[in-house]
């Protein structure tokens, strides 16, 4: 059978486990008694187990089966939470994260786990590693070494007494078919079917199974249920209710024949039994009956006209309290080629409605007009739904900094609180790829640099746990993402020091400087303030590499910060990079695209207003004097030179603190133009950013301001 | 029994090119072309076909023939090689022709003004017509586009 079809699908959601298996244990440090917690886990750690057996990691799932031990002693109330179990488990799902790993880059997912798996097993046994000898578990010595319970599914552990019976229990409406076919002269064979221990995919071998059997008869009912089995949600055994016409021993050998069947059992019923059986059913439903929801008229033997509904409650109980668990949100998985696909075509209808509009307004035909605008109305609908299917919530990128936080602050010594606020916040696909590595580095520096050793919080009167605040938020067509911590704040004195001692700035600039300015001196290359490196930051790469990240997503960063009370970093970002708002304009017969997100104003001005100095034109804006640039001499726009006219159109447009003005011919107006690129036959052509598709089908290019502000 | 191709004809000059049909898009008729600035001069600009932006060449230019005025016949063959797509402005292409792989002689020097480099052979076509086959990574290769222009600084 070939398994790659599977492997994206399991590494999704052994990544998606091994998530939800970090956060539950973060959770858990914090309440170390919840045991609903420890089901969770249990739980995530027992599925990824399963999945990875079936695809044939053995060292994942060894490691899993080792983990699921002592989680299962400690739900059990066995085994005591204590500092080095969670340390072990913490470490345990390093491993498991870097076996998964190793499989998304095409390796086998083997790794050395043994010294792990010892630990594990030594805490099942109840012993404390060396150095740190609290007293173990009390427990833990009464469980025997054998305390490997492969508990079939989640769905067995509320419904547990009803299922203990190794028969399966039959509703009126299954009993009543049996019934039937004993008088009709069928046989009823109750068969029980165990896989051998070391098969891969016991979920397919059960199919053969039920394959087999479904040809020559039918299944009434299995224990677990056929979706149970389906995922594989069952140990190693499972039995059903099977009417054929087949002999016995006839059925026997040819299941026995299926590869990798331990074993298989059959027994006749005859109607008797089934008597025997029904009674059973009758006992045990109305003991159930207060548990279960509406199955409570425990109705006649006789097909009574409610039979077929009472069929359904029997099943219910346990198949929806295992839905609350399973699905969380009802989500399908999309490949990320496909929603740029989707992207692209929608891109093309919008440059067709552009034209249509614009067909529209020339023929003046009220019918036509009216359709082009409802078409118009539909697809911004559909552009806000499109833009939304890319969006994806910054959680995916949080979600792994608690951790990351909690393992820094205690390898540093510090005591740290990391307070998430807006991981729902949204934003497009392309954006939250690139923003992680970034953002690491600046929480990195934060825990690091900003926030204080205990002894230092302690002697500036400070907690002695530190906060750093990671928000994110919207804010008009950009999303801010803050991470602020309460630590020792920036020392302008001490970045001037360092700064002038590396040659970044010369004393004189020095003196004349912002704090902001004295701020982003920090994102310069080759600059770090901290005394003493540390592995965690602090080798001079780090800031400048994140504030050139953080711009080519056309995003920049801001710092703020107060001496003794904390620094803010806040970084903004573009909502999305495939659709933005822009100012078109036109240099005599070419058209070009300004992004709206870096104009700050447009305005007219006169040719005396002009002055000359050392070569640069400037111009006047509000209080102070701005340079004034000729677009048309800058792209060597054969059409069009402003030198001519007494007033001239012009943009001023911002990069950071700086601003230009550009002079252009006229205005077409706003709207909203899809980004493509020039191909990738055309080297970098500085000014440009990219090309957009306008209504008449033709292509303007876009300005990149930051490249004309030097 | 050697491989047989299909070959795209297309006029430069007085010459007859050939192209791998299979390297071969699309050809367009001649259409609006937005300028791009602060690039080589043979970069016409870049076109949109069909929603995708593609660059085009003027070959004349690039093999340092003389650009002329385009005409009707002038036709954008838009090439594919690899993952870079553009298109080729030529005097006109009309022909489509079935070629001998062993048909294809290696180049002399300089064929029409274009250097051999350029070329993967010359194929004769009937009695009296040459075709020039092109070598598509040679003539796209920036690389050496980059060379050229630092030459004519």
């Amino acid at each position: 059978m070939d398994m790659n079809q599977y492997l994206s699908m399991f590494i999704d959601e052994s990544n998606d486990h091994l998530q939800s298996l970090n956060e539950k244990m973060l959770e858990l440090e914090g309440s170390p008694e919840d045991i609903g917690i420890v089901q969770v886990i249990f739980r995530s750690a027992h599925t990824l187990k399963g999945m990875a057996a079936t695809m044939g990691f053995e060292d994942l799932a060894a490691l899993t089966h080792q983990m699921e031990n002592v989680l299962d002693l400690v739900r059990n109330d066995k085994l005591k939470m204590q500092n080095f179990i969670f340390d072990t488990l913490f470490k345990s799902l390093d491993a498991l994260e870097a076996m998964v790993q190793d499989i998304t880059q095409g390796g086998e997912g083997k790794a050395d786990v043994s010294s792990i798996v010892a630990s594990l097993q030594a805490i099942v046994r109840g012993e404390a590693p060396a150095g740190e000898a609290a007293a173990p578990a009390p427990a833990a010595a009464s469980s025997t070494p054998a305390a490997a319970p492969q508990q079939p599914a989640p769905s067995a552990d509320p419904s547990g007494p009803a299922m203990s019976k190794e028969q399966i229990q039959l509703d009126e409406f299954q009993h009543s078919i049996l019934e039937q076919s004993l008088t009709a002269g069928h046989r009823v064979l109750y068969i029980e079917v165990s896989i051998r221990e070391d098969c891969q995919l016991k979920a397919a071998r059960a199919y053969m199974v039920f394959d087999l059997l479904e040809r020559s008869g039918e299944v009434v009912k299995s224990h677990p249920s056929v979706q149970d089995i389906e995922q594989e949600k069952f140990d190693r055994s499972f039995s059903l209710y099977f009417i054929t016409e087949k002999d016995p021993e006839q059925l026997r050998t040819m299941i026995l024949n299926l590869s990798e069947i331990e074993d298989a059992k059959l027994a006749s019923i005859d109607a008797d039994t089934l008597k025997q059986l029904a009674a059973e059913i009758e006992t045990e439903e109305t003991e159930e009956a207060p548990a279960a929801v509406d199955s409570a008229a425990p109705a006649p033997e006789a097909a009574s006209p409610a039979a077929p509904e009472a069929a359904a409650p029997s099943d219910k109980p346990a198949a929806a309290a295992k839905k609350v668990v399973a699905a969380p949100s009802r989500t399908i998985r999309v490949d990320i080629e496909r929603l740029d696909v989707l992207m692209n075509l929608f891109s093309e209808l919008l440059i067709d409605r552009v034209r249509l509009e614009q067909l529209a307004t020339e023929i003046k035909s009220q019918e036509l007009t009216e359709s082009v605008e409802h078409m118009g109305r539909v697809s911004s609908d559909l552009q806000n739904i499109v833009m939304k299917l890319r969006m994806v919530a910054i959680d995916t990128v949080f979600n792994r900094f608690p951790r990351m936080v909690r393992d820094l602050a205690k390898s540093l010594g510090k005591k740290l609180d990391l307070v998430i606020t807006g991981a729902e916040t949204e934003l497009d696909r392309t954006v939250i790829d690139e923003i992680g590595d970034p953002l690491v580095h600046l929480l990195r520096n934060s825990v690091d640099h900003g926030v204080e050793s205990i002894a230092d919080r302690i002697a500036a009167g400070k907690p002695e746990t530190g906060t750093v605040n990671l928000r994110a938020f919207h804010s008009g067509n950009h999303v801010f993402i803050e991470i602020q911590d309460d630590g020792r704040g920036i020392d302008r004195d001490k970045v001037l020091a360092s700064a002038i001692k590396k040659g970044v700035v010369t004393e004189d600039e020095a003196r004349s400087m912002s704090d902001e300015q004295v701020y982003q001196l920090l994102f310069a290359p080759g600059f770090s303030t901290a005394e003493k490196i540390s592995d965690i930051s602090g080798r001079g790469v780090g800031l400048d590499v994140v504030k050139s990240k953080i711009a080519t997503l056309g995003g920049h960063v801001a710092v703020t910060s107060k001496l003794g009370e904390g620094t803010l970093f806040s970084v903004q970002l573009p909502l999305t990079l495939s659709i933005i708002s822009a100012m078109m304009i036109r240099l005599g017969a070419e058209k070009y695209a300004i992004p709206l997100s870096s104009i700050v104003e447009t305005g007219i001005i006169r040719k005396e207003q002009i002055r000359n100095v050392h070569g640069s034109k400037l111009i006047p804006y509000r209080d102070a004097h701005i340079p004034l640039m000729s677009l048309s001499r800058f792209f060597d726009t054969p059409s069009y030179s402003e030198d001519s006219e007494d007033e001239t159109e012009i943009v001023v447009i911002r990069k950071g603190d700086r601003l230009a003005a550009l002079a252009i011919d006229s205005f077409i107006g706003q709207s909203e133009i899809v980004i493509k690129n020039l191909g990738k036959y055309l080297p970098q052509v500085q000014g440009i950013s990219g090309a957009t598709i306008l209504g008449d089908g033709q292509v303007a290019l876009i300005l990149d301001p930051n490249a004309l502000i030097k | 029994m050697a491989e047989q191709i299909k070959v795209i004809v297309f006029a430069l000059g007085n010459e007859e090119y050939g192209i791998d049909v299979d390297k071969v898009r699309t050809i367009e008729r001649m259409m609006p072309i937005t300028r791009v600035p602060k690039t080589y001069s043979f970069i016409k600009g870049v076109i949109n076909l069909r929603g995708v932006v593609i660059p085009v060449i003027d070959l004349r230019g690039r093999f340092n023939l003389e650009e002329t005025d385009y005409t009707d016949q002038t036709r954008i063959i838009i090439v594919a090689v690899g993952e870079m797509e553009v298109g080729f402005i030529v005097d006109a292409a009309n022909d489509v022709v079935d070629l001998d792989r062993d048909d294809i002689d290696s180049p002399p020097e300089v064929v029409g003004g274009v250097k051999a480099k350029y070329l993967d052979g010359v194929a004769k076509v009937g009695e009296d017509r040459l075709l020039i086959m092109l070598n598509l990574a040679e003539v796209l290769n920036r690389g050496e586009v980059a060379h050229l222009e630092q030459l004519e600084d």
